[in-house]
Formats: C-alpha cells, structure tokens, sequence
C-alpha cells in the first residue's frame, strides 16, 4: 500500500485517540494503530468472566477535560459519565468516615468525628477549589523551555510569571507549599482526624512510589478539587459501560472526523531516514509511510525500542534511561454472587455506589508502603474500591456484582520477581484485608482476576506496569516530563511526536497531553487545531 | 537611655549580627540569656557537633583570623564504618577519594569527579541564593526583579544541561538521585547520610537531594561532605565573635535573659527582662528562633491569628541527640583504618536502607533501634578539650525525635539511647565499651530547655524545600521582618537558615542597615 499519511498514531489508549481525533477533525488523514484485537490501551472494558463486565486497569474518569468532551462531542458517540459521589472510610474501631456530593452531609458527618475539622473542611474546600482553578490553565499549556531564549518560550515563562502574579500571595503560596510537602503535613496543618487525613492523603500516592509522609505527595490533593463539586472528597465519575466506552466514545469522534483505525496492527519500528520519521513497520512486516509518526507509548518503549539508541543524542538517552516509571499498584477484579456487607454500615445503601476507601490510618499507609520500599507488596495494602454494577446494573447479570479493587502498593521490582504463586498470595492479602471490613465477601468470589504491575506492563505495554506512563513526580513534571528540551511533544526525531500520558500533564483519564500533542503538531506542520 | 539596636540572644547569628551591626556604626547591645555567649557552639557538651562553625566568608570579612579564629578542614570528611567489618572513607582529596571508592566499583570511581563537580556547581547556585535577601514573591518590587535575575542569571551559567539538572535535582530523593550515580551502597550510604541531616524524613523521601546540595554551602570547596571546624574546641569561635564584636563597639551583656519584647502601637519599643528591667530600643532584633520569638516573646494580643498559625505550623521536628562518652583511651577499630580517617565524621549509615529503616522507627514515633550516627573525636584536634590521657567523643544521634508517641524521655530513654550508640560503635571498635568512661546524654527536650531551641531543632526548623527561601520563616515574613515594626530576626530560622552558621544573621544586620529598615 503505497499511500502515505499525514499523520500515524502509535498506540490506541486513549490519548493517542484523542490526538488522532483532533488531526483528523483539522482535515488530516490519521491512521491510528493499535496492538491489541480493541482499542483502549488501559482504558477498556472487558468480559473477563461470562455476564461480567470489568473496567479491567483504569476505573474511574476525574480529570476528562471539558473542552475535549466539547469538542469532540463525546456524549454523541456514546459518553455517559454517572456521578461516583460518596466515599467511606471503614475503621478499625467498627466506625466509619464517609463524604458525600452534598457538602453540607459531608460537613455533619465529619462533625461527628470533630468539630475543628467540620469547620476547617469549608475554609480548606475553598482554598483548594480556588487553587485548582489556578493550575488548570497549566494543565492546558504547552510547557515553555526555561533554558530557550526563543521568543515563544520567553513568552511562555512571561505568561506563566504573570499568571502565577495574578494568584496573590496568598494561594500562590498555598500552591508552593501544596508542589512542596507531604500530603501528611499539609493535612496536619488543617485537621485532626487521623482517617480524614489518611482518606485525603490516599489521593496523594496513586501511582507514586512514595508514603503520604513524603514530600511531593500533597499536590495530587489538587486534583480532587478540579471538579466543580466543591467541599466533596473527590468530583469523580464512572462511564456508563466502563472506562472502555471513553475510548470507545473518543475512537467514534475520529472515526467521524475521518481517522482510520487499525486493531491486531502491532508496530515493531519507526521508519527512519537521516533523523527524520518516515513511517512504522508492522509486525507483519508491512512498511506504512506518514508525514508525521506520534507515539503515544511511554518514552522507554518508543526510543529504546521503537526508535534504536543509535538514531538518539547521548544527553537524551541518559534522559530517557534515567526517567522513573516505579510501577507500585496493581488491580483486583472480582466477580461477586451478592454485594458485600460492611460491618460498619450494614446491608444495602447508598455507600455502595460510591467509593470504599481502605485507608484507616496515615500509619496505615505508611506501613503499606514500608513493605513495598523493601521489595514486598503490601500485607495490608492500601485500596480504592468500587462497586460498578451499582452504578451501571449492565456491568453485571441481575442481581451478581462486579467489584473493581486498586490496590497499592504492589511494587514492579517485588523480591523474586512476579511469580504465578506471588500474584495469588497478593491476591489473598487484599481479599483478606478487605473481609476484615466485610466478612462475606470470600463466599460471593465467583470470579477473581489479580493484575500485577508486571500483568499491566504484558497486557498494556506501560513499562513497568506505571499507570502514569512514568511517575508523576515534582522531578518528573511540566518542562522535565518526559526528558529537559523535549516536553513539548516533539522528540530529537523530526516529524516523530510524543502524546502520552508520559507528556505534560500527563496521569489519569485527562486526554490532555493527547489534545496538546495534536495543537503542537498541527502548529508545526499547519493546520487548525480549533 | 534608648538604644539603637537590641539584640536578643548571643548565639553565632546574633553575635555575628551584631558585630556587622557595630561595623556600620550602629550602636548595638546584646542580651544572652546564659552566662556565656556563644549559645550552642560554647557549651562544652557540644563540642564537635555541627553546628560548631562559622562561614569562612563571614569570619573573613569579620577579621576573626586577627582574632584567634581557626578554621581547620580535617583530610578525612567521613570515615563510613561497614556491615561487614570494613570501612570506607571520603577524603577531601577527591583523587584520594576515587582510590578508596575504586575498591568498591571501578565504575562507581570513575564517575565520582564529575558528581563531586556537579554538587560543587550546584551548591555554588545555593551559595548565590543564599547570599540575597530573599523577593517579594509574588508581589515583586524593581529590587526583588533585580535580585531574581541575578539569581536567574547565575542559575543559566551552569549552562543549558545543568541547569535543567538542578531543577530536577533538588526536588529528587536522595536516594533516587545517588542511584543515577553509583552502584555500590556503602557509597550511597556515605553520602546519602548527608541528604537527611536534622531532618525527619528518610533517603527516599523526596527533597531530601536539597538537603544534601545545602550542606555543601560554605563547605571546603571540591570536598564532599567535608566540615570545617575550630580549632580551640568550643568557645574560641565564640570567643572571637566577642572580641570582633566588642571591638567595633558593640555591648555584650550575658546572664540577662528576655522575657518579652515591649510592643506599642504594632512598633518594638525594647525589651522587658526576667529581672523586671526594661530596655528601651528603637529596633528589636531576634536571634531566637521564629516561634520563640513571635509565640513567646511578643505578647499575643500584639498579632494577627493567620500570622499566628502561620509560624504554629512551622515544623522543628528536632530528630538529633549527642551522647558524649569520656574515653580512657582511642577506639581501635577493626576497620583498617590510619589515624586521618579517625579526625573525620566517623560515620554508622552502611547503606541507603540502613537510614531508611532508622526512619521507620521514628516514623511511627520512636528512636531509631539502629540509628545513622556521626561521631567525633575533638580531642584529635585539642587534645586540651580532655585530661591527658583521656579522650572526648561526641556521637550525633539520628533518628530521635523530640515527640516521642510511647513515653517520654526520661532516664530510662536516655540509658537506652547512650546502650545502643555505645553497642552499635563497639561492634566496629570492640575496645570501647571499657573505654567509656562517663557517658552523657542531650536529647530533643535538653536542647530545648538549656538553649531555647523549639522541640530541640539547631537549626530553628527543618530545612526542607517548603520552608526555604521566600518561605522561611513564614510566606510573606522572609524578609527579617515581621508584622511589628522595628523587629527583625536574624536566627536560623530566617534565610537562609540552619547549618551556615553566620549567614542568617549577616544577611539580617545588612537588611537592617537599609535606609527603608530604619523607620
């Protein structure tokens, strides 16, 4: 097939579909080429049990960016995002601790608890909102190159000086401190309830390999205020029919936008030629030619084996060997025969269709992670559990459930290396950590598949099975993500382009960094990005 | 009478405050609350510690050289004891250094310059930073504009790469950070020791890769982790500040400790002392740390309540505690060792995971079962510090926390903690349990109660990235000012903080010294 195309995307998770979309929507012919038999990367759903639907790595959606759902005019093809409003703590003395969408429940229920922290919960609400608010047109920028002169980053860093200028002293202050400190510290500063705390904090180290008492854990607090339902622990939501309908939503809009997609389509090579892009190669062995190649792979993948170390400048690839991934969760999925019953909140209600957060205690966590620092995963593991068959009844048969369990920390490089029997035994320890806090759940497992950052990393491709596509650390983040010079989607290879989650902002169900990797290259190559 | 300048505390930085002070002209008067200036580094039981030194910079423009001032840098800068009975020692000969790292990993030697250089590079953008008082961020001024683009101006002559290293650096674990180097632990522990120095947190807590940048500020230049340190033991560094101080005019009163600072208007008008008396000042300035000060000195009524909660929330954390054992004779250890490496910090932090398990315990609330020491032998230097005969050892305990979640720290505790630095030295040195002589103990609570310092922190609070620079003491308050007119601070616990003994409070007497600081 001789043709050429304007653009070929590595890789169909969700942000190489976004990107694939919005060339395709600015008149590009985009093709979109995915390993596996469907799209989605980590954001599928899958039927890994008969009658059961599974949200099988990614399970819920925080951070989708409004302008991405306008613009590609997601609820069209399909996107429905059902509220995930309510979370509860279980605790080890048989209370709990549970927030809700409405502020006000959330502030009495934490009286119950304290006083001081049910008042200092409005004023903390509202700093947090306004500081969110504030680092979301950072979230929307192309980062600038602090060491370039040129006038566009010049510009940029003007832009950034002004804006962080306009913030006051005050909230810019709160910010600097919220890049700079534990989530444990920060916390401190405003409440007492160790629970309260150890639940806000758990936010802080998704995807990290660090303890919520070490810095660089507090920004991520941020994030669960980007959404408008303020004073709520968390503005998440949960796509009707799983993660996998977001991709399947955003494949749909480039679809109509004209862009070809490719499944069972593995790509071994970029297609080089004087440090230029040309196209891929296929496992097949097939040549595709394309003006522009963009992976949306994580950077170890796509220059250490895409690309070769021999076509890339030393300075980089030390960049690229060096950048952490640290992958430290993994996934239990199970498929359940009755709902569980948590002994503090007995029976059925509304509790079970929000979020059931394991995080008793800030030692808790800690202790979590003590075991995964040492190369073990945790014994009593931190997890965010769903329910998703409560929110969307199509997940499950009439009356069986399916559960979604993320779980922390399980680190990559685990004593031993991930064996069939380490993965069962990891499998136990969270079963076990969760019938503590609801007895009857061993009797409903009709079905449980455990996923290891090494299954994520085999089934996904994300290197050691980083949800993030590499850790989102202060060191890891804006100009330095993925590597120093190379944060603005382009690489050292001409015409071959980055869109992952491993660029700037990176993290979670956002399509940012595909939405900002798709203006990049339309601003290099013309076209409107719109 | 009314005094020009009062000077709260007779500590290094409010001696050295002082005397820049009185260098300029102004009539200055200190108050010490103990019968001795000098505060930490005069005090007998804290001989060899850190901080037990001054700037070279400061004690070179000061003229303390004419005064008797005696830097001396030791060959040794760490004299690493090892699991497994051996040793491994950093000199500040850096081609020494790579010889003794050889027998370990060739590798590990042969990127050892080109780190040594990177932290020298990196440490010399501190040392920029430090030497400015602080911006207004975000409310720049011309001023503050001019001083961020000095400090941007220095920070691009690392150059492209290395600038960008520095960014990325300093927000890093140390632990991550080392692991980019080297392979061998018994090096990364070595040098990781120095990325969580009075800090309560571990190697592989982020920022911890600051603190090991930091404390090679002011240090002997091309060394790593190498100290400068008096020669006289303690009091000659004090004695000297006196001396220099007095001789450009500035009073020194001792035993005469503060009781309040006297506020009128929202203005410093003097200070009352626990005797009653009261001394009329036009300007107040501060050596204690920011929570004495402004909690504890200022009458409450005098301030706003976010201020207030602004400077609670400061954290001081001390985690450090110095056993001082009396020996009858030297420690021999088994460690092949020449007597050089013995004049070094003689260090227990085998590997990155030895410190991060000491961590752990204090985590949860407890004295590190095996804890990162760091000992010296002053008597090397001074023999003079013992009897003849008899030998000095200070050993700096880490981790124990000033909170402690089971008891307190009572004699029981402080048994167990000079047992356990006294059992883990013997194993590297088995002569020394009968060597010990007399054995005393300063925990958290002691530095707190004998030298004023909040939860018993040297440094006037932890020097982690959020309570650095525009943030230290508190948002806002960087500047040696504080809300009450005519009250400056000039201790550790103002820019650029602990662990540069001097800078803190020659950067506090030349803002004072400001024609808009005079109203």
């Amino acid at each position: 097939m001789a043709q050429t195309w304007d653009a070929i995307i590595i890789g169909g998770g969700h942000n190489g579909l976004v990107t694939a979309a919005y060339l395709a929507r600015a008149g590009k012919r985009v093709l979109v080429l995915e390993r596996r038999y469907r799209v989605g990367g980590a954001a599928v759903s899958e039927e890994i049990y008969p009658g059961f639907k599974f949200s099988v790595f990614s399970y819920v959606v925080s951070l989708l960016r409004p302008e991405i759902i306008r613009d590609l005019d997601l609820p069209r093809h399909g996107l429905e995002i059902l509220p995930l409003e309510s979370t509860i703590t279980p605790m080890d003395n048989g209370d709990y601790l549970s927030s809700w969408g409405d502020p006000d429940k959330t502030r009495r229920e934490i009286y119950r608890h304290s006083p001081r922290d049910a008042e200092a919960m409005v004023e903390f609400g509202r700093l947090m909102h306004y500081m969110a608010q504030a680092v979301k047109p950072i979230l929307g920028m192309i980062p600038p190159d602090p060491t370039s002169l040129s006038p566009r980053d010049l510009l940029g860093l003007l832009r950034l000086g002004r804006h962080f200028r306009s913030l006051g002293p005050q909230k810019l202050h709160a910010l600097y401190k919220l890049m700079t400190m534990s989530s444990a510290d920060y916390l401190d500063e405003w409440y007492e309830t160790d629970v309260l705390k150890a639940t806000k904090s758990a936010s802080g180290i998704i995807g990290t390999f660090l303890g919520p008492r070490s810095p660089g854990t507090a920004y991520v607090l941020l994030h669960h205020y980007m959404g408008e339902i303020d004073g709520s622990f968390r503005a998440w939501g949960f796509a009707k029919g799983g993660t996998g309908a977001i991709s399947e939503a955003i494949a749909g809009a480039a679809r109509r936008f004209g862009a070809e997609i490719r499944t069972d389509a593995p790509v071994t090579r970029v297609l080089l030629k004087r440090g230029r892009a040309l196209g891929v190669v296929l496992e097949n062995g097939d040549e595709l030619r394309a003006r522009t190649v963009v992976s949306s792979l994580d950077p170890r993948r796509t220059f250490l084996e895409f690309v070769g170390e021999a076509a890339l400048p030393d300075d980089f690839l030390a960049d690229i060997h060096r950048y952490k991934f640290r992958g430290s969760s993994g996934k239990v999925n199970l498929a359940l025969d009755e709902l569980p019953n948590f002994t503090c909140l007995p029976g059925v209600g509304p509790h079970l269709r929000g979020a059931i957060s394991i995080s008793p205690s800030i030692d808790y966590l800690e202790r979590a992670y003590d075991d995964a620092k040492y190369g073990e995963f945790s014994r009593r593991p931190y997890m965010d559990v769903i329910i998703p068959s409560m929110i969307d009844p199509h997940m499950a048969p009439p009356g069986k459930h399916v559960m979604s369990i993320f779980v922390q920390y399980a680190p990559y490089n685990v004593t031993g290396g991930w064996t069939d029997e380490r993965r069962e035994a990891f499998g136990d320890a969270v079963v076990d950590t969760l019938s503590h806090y609801a007895p009857n759940l061993k009797r409903a497992i009709l079905h449980r598949q455990v996923i290891t950052p090494a299954d994520i990393e085999r089934l996904t491709g994300l290197s050691e099975g980083n949800i993030f596509q590499g850790e989102l650390a202060l060191h890891q983040l804006f100009f330095l993500r993925p590597a120093p010079h190379w944060a603005k989607y382009r690489t050292p290879i001409r015409r071959l382009y980055q869109c992952g989650a491993c660029t700037h902002p990176g993290g979670g169900i956002m399509g940012a960094s595909g939405r900002l990797a798709a203006l990049q290259i339309l601003r290099d190559v013309g076209g409107t990005g719109g | 009478m009314t005094r020009e300048v009062v000077v709260i505390g007779g500590g290094v930085n409010g001696l050295v405050a002082a005397a820049y002070l009185a260098k300029a002209g102004v009539p200055v008067l200190v108050l010490e609350a103990r019968d001795t200036p000098g505060g930490l580094v005069a005090s007998e039981e804290m001989a060899g510690c850190d901080p037990g030194w001054l700037l070279p910079d400061i004690a070179k423009h000061l003229g303390l050289g004419a005064a008797g001032l005696e830097l001396v840098v030791p060959e040794a800068s760490v004299f690493s004891l090892l699991e497994d009975g051996g040793s491994l020692t950093l000199w500040t000969d850096p081609a020494r250094t790579a010889q003794e790292i050889a027998r370990f990993s060739h590798e590990d030697a042969r990127r050892w310059p080109s780190f040594a250089d990177s932290l020298a590079r990196f440490a010399g953008v501190l040392e920029a930073v430090y030497a400015v008082t602080p911006p207004r961020i975000p409310n720049t001024r011309t001023r503050d504009l001019t001083t961020l683009l000095g400090l941007a101006r220095r920070l691009r002559r690392l150059g492209k790469r290395d600038m960008i290293e520095f960014l990325r650096v300093a927000p890093m674990s140390v632990a991550e950070w080392l692991d980019d180097w080297f392979a061998d632990d018994a090096l990364k522990g070595a040098l990781g020791a120095g990325g969580i120095t009075r800090i309560l947190q571990g190697p592989r807590s982020a920022g911890t890769a600051f603190v090991l940048l930091h404390h090679h500020v002011g240090r002997p230049a091309g060394a790593v982790r190498a100290a400068h340190l008096v020669k006289g033991g303690p009091g000659a560094l004090a004695r000297a500040l006196v001396q220099v101080a007095q001789g450009f005019g500035a009073e020194i009163r001792t035993s005469a400790p503060v009781r309040e600072i006297v506020v009128r208007d929202g203005r410093a008008i003097g200070v009352a002392l626990e005797t009653g008396e009261h001394v009329a000042a036009r300007r107040v300035v501060s050596s204690a740390d920011p929570r004495r000060t402004l909690c504890g000195l200022v009458p409450p009524a005098c301030l706003d309540p976010e201020f207030v909660r602004a400077v609670h929330n400061v954290r001081f954390r001390g985690a450090v505690a110095v056993v001082r054992l009396i020996l009858g004779e030297l420690p021999r250890f088994t460690a092949r060792a020449d007597d050089g490496a013995l004049r070094g910090a003689i260090t227990i932090a085998p590997s990155l995971d030895y410190l991060e398990r000491a961590y752990d315990d204090a985590k949860y609330g407890g004295v590190s079962r095996h804890p990162f020491l760091e000992a010296r032998i002053p008597t090397l230097l001074d023999p003079g510090l013992a009897p003849p005969g008899r030998h000095l050892m200070t050993v700096q305990v880490q981790y124990a926390p000033y909170h402690l979640r089971n008891g307190a720290w009572d004699a029981a505790a402080r048994e167990r903690l000079a047992d356990t630095v006294v059992a883990a030295l013997a194993q590297h040195a088995p002569n020394l349990r009968t060597a010990v002589l007399e054995r005393h103990v300063v925990a958290p609570p002691d530095l707190e109660e004998r030298f004023s310092l909040t939860e018993g922190h040297p440094y006037h609070g932890e020097m982690t990235l959020d309570q650095i620079f525009f943030m230290r003491p508190v948002a806002g308050y960087a500047r040696y000012r504080t809300p009450i007119k005519g009250l400056f601070l000039c201790g550790a616990g103002a820019h650029p903080g602990g662990g540069l003994p001097g800078a803190s409070g020659r950067n506090a007497a030349r803002e004072m010294l400001l024609k808009e600081s005079r109203r």
